[in-house]
């Protein structure tokens, strides 16, 4: 299972964080910050996972990729597999390059409610739940097309209420 | 750029960015709460106004301020029927409430309102929201709407695959959600599904049930096979769904995860084609440049080399996996040689791949200097595994040259590693004991107490050792600075065995004196006080010695007034005994062997080990198998055998006596929490702490010096040896609690803990001697009545003074049988020979469990059992003065579940469990009636029916024995005519 989702950037702010158990806000703060003090140690040439009991707890594993500005990171625990998880992160990073043209971090930060729903489409749960870049986009493009209609009744009953 | 459409939102972040400090940034965000908060007030606000004041809350929030949020508009927001209110409710509501806040209860009908509405998009978000936020109370209420949409043959897969996520985190929830009959034949059609999606998410549900029951989903895995032989031959995968070349690599990994839940293939066919699939995994993944591409090669290549292990069918298959496994270890992409360390160490831990992976070990050994801490981790994990007689020095060597350069957050689990390899291969014990003190100079501060502690144990039990021991201690410290757990080990070794030392040059008491002393005033209280020891030992164990006298006393007499009582109680002490010359040398004699017991530390490593390694049902068969401390009867049932309880496996077999111990070795395991070494002559209030702190926790504490052991024996030896109490009445009490005394007299002591689950149960017996002396030829057989406990590996028959032994006993219950195993205990103290017969508390009532039942379900069953020998009808007089509340107690402490409202008769009283044997499915039924008279409480009429002949017998006697007087429980006469109690069956 997935555990949590990161973005954080390079010098440790957060871009995008969702917990998929329940985890207190002070708690949630500390992870963010323990996860980059790891990983900003750590040189871009070496393995994208790593342990740590104490920060993260037995049988959990941290799984990054680092783009550019931006350290991706899935926190998960050991029913996944890792090599699986770094797939999902770079469907991500093509499903968001996608809706936003080259994305870069400040498209995350102006936009972080569609990079949110972007992750919605992916990730469920904390289980995998799309891993088609074009039924991401599809779903997502469904959804604004909704929030763009003044009211859902009439598109589910056209002239219900006029009559 | 895109922008968010929010001007509000994208000038507030603007703003935050161009904070100059954290103070800026925090002046900033309360002045938009506080705007936030005026205007949430305000009434009228539009949809897009909410959305964007929610944006931005959710936005400061994740900055890592506190947010709050009226959650009154946020759960009216989820109920709003515009679309962009509705999705402002359900995020802010899923963001800033989690599962455990009372009010999330508020919103379940909402939800499920949108669930099971027709708008595709409505339904998502309530799908979503639960996936990701819902808690219990959801399970119950949304569950069946779930499966629905998930069965649905209208829906769309984007609705579906999310019902099948949404259904996994109700299970998790709550797992009655799904009934597992049946429900393998429900998922059954769905991983036919075409759709991709669908086909992931519905494989993650599966992942889920399957771990719990692997067995009700059988069916699956021909569907399983197929689904995979479909992916790898890229047969009808659409090409969004091809990563890298690779199809839906997640749906291959979360497939074969899958089938590592189920015991190997017996279908010839599915079985090759399965292999089939593995194989062309396996041959035809190469590193290539892409890393996209070669990741998922790879995730699906780890994940086939994982099934293979689980099938373990295929020596040749094994062979390839490890050569692949020792190619990946040499790659430079770190990714793979990380995964390469790790999955060979699995290898390790479930099949007989020693050799070919031996071959590997330079490559490994190279690996703990990784620039990345990760792959040491995975290399020292490997090394660990590895590890036997043949390359223990090797390994060992190498893991303490890596101790200099390891990191801080490595040396502790390195240290404990080392010492365990090093005892468990050592070639001869004295590089052993080289080897643990070069952990302590090297790493003293990751070195753990338990560590030393062994060194000590062994070397007390190897004479051979003990002067070499000694001798190095001795070269240890005559550094200048040694680390204090240096001077720990050299104090006891040196007070114990320095005088074996006299003969070699420089190693005369009075240098070992010396060169203890020299750190005596750089040590903390519990090493000073160890020191003293040494000192009195050192002294009275030489030649006499006037001028090492003299310092010693010097020593003593100092520290006779230190601050601290231990060290100044010993200080006086030990001079009183140094003052009274050499003839005091048999009170400070070397300390006795340890009893034999398994290593502490490996069981740390083992817990620790714990539930890392859940990958396959092999790996965890391995953790368990090593893991047996406290289960060493835990052997799978064999299939005929028709003992109902048993015992370990070897101890098993009816014909092992208490002397004949096939299962000691085995069983030395249950050691590991008791058991103290006997103590010269009763005075020895030398090492006595350091003995107390070799026990575990609940070892007895050795206290100071005893008092005169021969009067208090000899004493109590006159006397026949009674039980302090009523053992019957202890054995009734253990019927209905957990643990208590099973037996007790002055010198010994047995209490029980126990625990059962359905047909299976454990007993642990505690054997503590209470007596100052040793309880001898002790014997404790467990004598089973047809098929009802078998008797585990006899214990040792000597119980060192203040020292408690543990027994564990496996028992199953195949069958209803009659009475409980009983315990023939017999031991000697002193003179007099003591022989007890007991009772196990394992009795049939221990395995029942209540069952809910209905009015119908009830007397259709009550009807099946009118006749004996099923049933038995009594009048049980000599009640215990309870009344009818007390007698719902005692069946409640039973496990005899009431069932409420039945008898109409307020003064009755009926009750039903099942009785849950091994024989899974034929579980018998247990049913009772009990009638009281208000006029008469000392009588009662007890009615038992039982599907069982043998458990209403046995049922019958321990409501008996429950309810009544311990002292007369006759079986009653017939009952007399004008009987009061009306029957109503």
């Amino acid at each position: 299972m997935i555990k949590a989702v990161l973005i954080i950037n390079n010098v440790g702010k957060p871009r995008l964080t969702k917990f998929y158990e329940p985890v207190v806000p002070e708690k949630q703060r500390e992870l963010i910050r323990t996860t980059y003090s790891i990983l900003s140690k750590r040189a871009d040439n070496l393995c994208s996972f790593v342990e740590d009991e104490s920060a993260f707890g037995k049988g959990t594993k941290v799984v990054y990729r680092h783009y550019a500005t931006l350290y991706f990171v899935f926190i998960v625990d050991n029913t996944e597999s890792e090599l699986g998880i770094l797939d999902l992160i770079q469907v991500f990073v093509e499903t968001l390059d996608r809706v936003f043209q080259h994305v870069c971090e400040l498209d995350l930060v102006h936009n972080f409610p569609r990079a949110n729903a972007v992750l919605d489409e992916i990730v469920m749960g904390g289980q995998v739940l799309e891993t088609n870049s074009a039924d991401v986009v599809k779903a997502l493009s469904d959804m604004q097309k909704l929030d763009r209609q003044p009211s859902v009744t009439t598109i589910r009953a056209p002239g219900a209420l006029r009559s | 750029m895109a922008t968010s459409g929010m001007r509000g939102l994208s000038t507030f972040i603007a703003d935050i960015r161009n904070c100059q400090n954290k103070e800026a940034e925090k002046a900033r965000v309360e002045k938009e709460l506080a705007n936030i908060r005026s205007k949430i007030k305000a009434a009228g606000m539009t949809g897009y106004e909410k959305k964007k004041y929610v944006w931005k809350m959710l936005y400061i929030y994740m900055l890592g301020y506190d947010v709050e949020y009226g959650q009154t508009e946020a759960i009216a927001l989820m109920s709003a029927p515009k679309y962009a209110e509705k999705q402002v409710g359900y995020i802010v509501t899923a963001a800033l409430l989690n599962e455990t806040v009372q009010e999330l209860r508020l919103v379940i009908n909402t939800v499920r309102n949108d669930i099971i509405s027709r708008n595709e998009i409505f339904q998502c978000l309530g799908l979503t929201f639960v996936a990701n936020v819902g808690g219990t109370e959801f399970a119950e209420s949304l569950a069946a709407d779930v499966q629905q949409l998930l069965l649905s043959r209208t829906a769309r897969p984007l609705v579906r695959k999310k019902a099948a996520l949404c259904l996994l985190r109700l299970y998790r929830k709550n797992r009655d959600v799904i009934n597992v009959d049946g429900w393998g034949d429900v998922l059954g059609p769905l991983l036919d599904e075409r759709d991709i999606g669908v086909l992931t998410a519905v494989m993650s549900l599966l992942l889920a049930l399957v771990a719990a029951s692997p067995e009700a989903y059988l069916a699956c895995v021909p569907k399983c096979v197929r689904l995979l032989e479909r992916l790898t031959r890229s047969v009808d995968v659409p090409q969004e769904y091809t990563y890298y070349g690779i199809p839906s690599p997640w749906l291959q990994v979360k497939t074969m995860r899958v089938l590592q839940y189920f015991p190997a293939l017996e279908d010839p066919g599915q079985r090759r084609g399965l292999l089939e699939v593995l194989q062309r995994v396996l041959m035809g993944t190469d590193v290539v440049k892409n890393v996209n591409k070669n990741n998922a090669a790879h995730a699906v290549l780890f994940e086939a080399l994982a099934l293979v292990l689980h099938m373990d069918v295929d020596r040749d298959l094994m062979t390839q996996c490890v050569a692949l496994l020792g190619k990946f270890i040499a790659v430079r992409e770190p990714n793979i040689r990380y995964l390469g360390l790790e999955n060979m160490a699995r290898l390790a831990a479930v099949a007989d791949m020693n050799a070919a992976i031996k071959r590997h070990q330079a490559h490994i050994i190279a690996s703990l200097k990784d620039p990345d801490i990760s792959i040491r981790r995975r290399a020292l994990d490997l090394l660990y595994g590895m590890c036997d007689t043949s390359n223990a020095k090797d390994i060992v060597e190498e893991l303490l040259k890596f101790m200099a350069s390891a990191d801080f957050g490595l040396r502790e689990e390195l240290a404990l590693k080392a010492a365990i390899l090093a005892e468990k291969y050592a070639p001869d014990l004295g590089w052993y004991v080289d080897v643990i003190l070069q952990l302590v100079e090297k790493a003293g501060d990751f070195v753990s107490d338990d560590i030393w502690y062994r060194v000590v144990q062994i070397v007390t039990n190897n004479d051979d050792l003990q002067a070499y021991a000694a001798s190095k201690g001795l070269a240890y410290l005559r550094a200048s600075a040694v680390h204090e757990t240096m001077i720990k080990v050299g104090a006891y070794l040196l007070g114990e065995y320095g005088h074996l030392l006299a003969r070699q040059p420089g190693s005369s008491p009075a240098d070992i004196f010396a060169a203890l002393h020299h750190h005596f005033h750089s040590a903390s209280v519990p090493t000073k006080s160890l020191l003293l020891t040494a000192y009195i030992k050192l002294l009275l164990h030489a030649p006499p010695d006037p001028a090492l006298r003299d310092q010693v006393l010097a020593v003593f007499t100092k520290y006779g007034s230190a601050l601290d009582a231990e060290v100044q109680q010993r200080a006086v002490e030990y001079f009183a005994l140094a003052s009274r010359g050499p003839g005091m040398a048999d009170i400070v004699a070397e300390m006795p062997k340890f009893p034999e017991r398994a290593s502490a530390l490996e069981k740390r490593v083992v817990d620790s080990a714990g539930d890392t390694t859940e990958i396959s049902a092999a790996a965890r068969r391995a953790v368990d198998s090593s893991a047996v401390v406290l289960a060493p009867g835990a052997v799978p049932a064999q299939p005929g055998q028709p003992a109902p309880l048993r015992g370990p496996g070897p101890g098993a077999a009816p014909s092992a006596g208490p002397t004949a111990a096939p299962g000691r070795q085995e069983y030395v395991a249950p050691w590991a929490a008791g058991g103290a070494a006997p103590v010269a002559n009763g005075h020895a209030p030398s090492g006595a702490d350091l003995l107390g702190d070799l026990l575990a926790p609940d070892a007895p504490p050795a206290g100071g010096p005893p008092s005169d052991p021969l009067a208090s024996a000899q004493g109590a030896a006159a006397a026949a040896v009674e039980p302090v109490g009523s053992v019957a009445e202890w054995f009734s009490k253990l019927c209905v609690a957990d643990s208590g005394v099973l037996y007790e007299d002055p010198f010994l002591q047995i209490g029980v803990k126990q625990q059962y689950a359905g047909p299976q149960g454990r007993l642990l017996l505690f054997f503590g001697n209470k007596h100052t002396a040793p309880l001898t030829a002790l014997h404790a057989t467990i004598s089973a009545p047809p098929g009802c406990a078998s008797p585990p590996a006899p214990p040792p028959d000597t119980l060192p003074p203040r020292a408690q032994l543990q027994m564990a006993i496996e028992c199953v219950c195949a069958a209803p049988f009659p009475a409980p195993a009983s315990l023939a205990l017999s031991y000697s103290a002193g003179v007099q020979p003591v022989a007890v017969q007991l009772h196990l508390p394992a009795v049939l009532s221990k395995f029942l469990q209540p069952v809910p039942v209905t009015a119908d379900s009830f007397f259709a069953k009550w009807k099946q059992f009118l006749n004996p020998p099923n049933r038995i009808q009594e009048i049980v007089r000599n009640v215990k003065p309870i009344g009818l509340q007390g007698i719902a107690a005692a069946f409640i402490a039973l496990k005899i579940g009431l069932a409420q409202g039945l008898d109409p008769n307020p003064n009755n009283l009926v009750a039903a469990s099942s009785l849950a044997t091994e024989n899974n499915g034929a579980n018998a039924v247990c049913m009772v009636r009990v009638e009281t008279d208000p006029a008469d409480r000392t009588q009662l009429r007890l009615t038992v029916a039982c599907s069982n002949p043998t458990a209403t017998q046995a049922l019958r006697q321990i409501i008996v024995d429950a309810v009544t007087e311990p002292t007369l429980a006759l079986p009653a006469p017939p009952p007399p005519a004008g009987n009061p109690l009306a029957g109503l069956f």
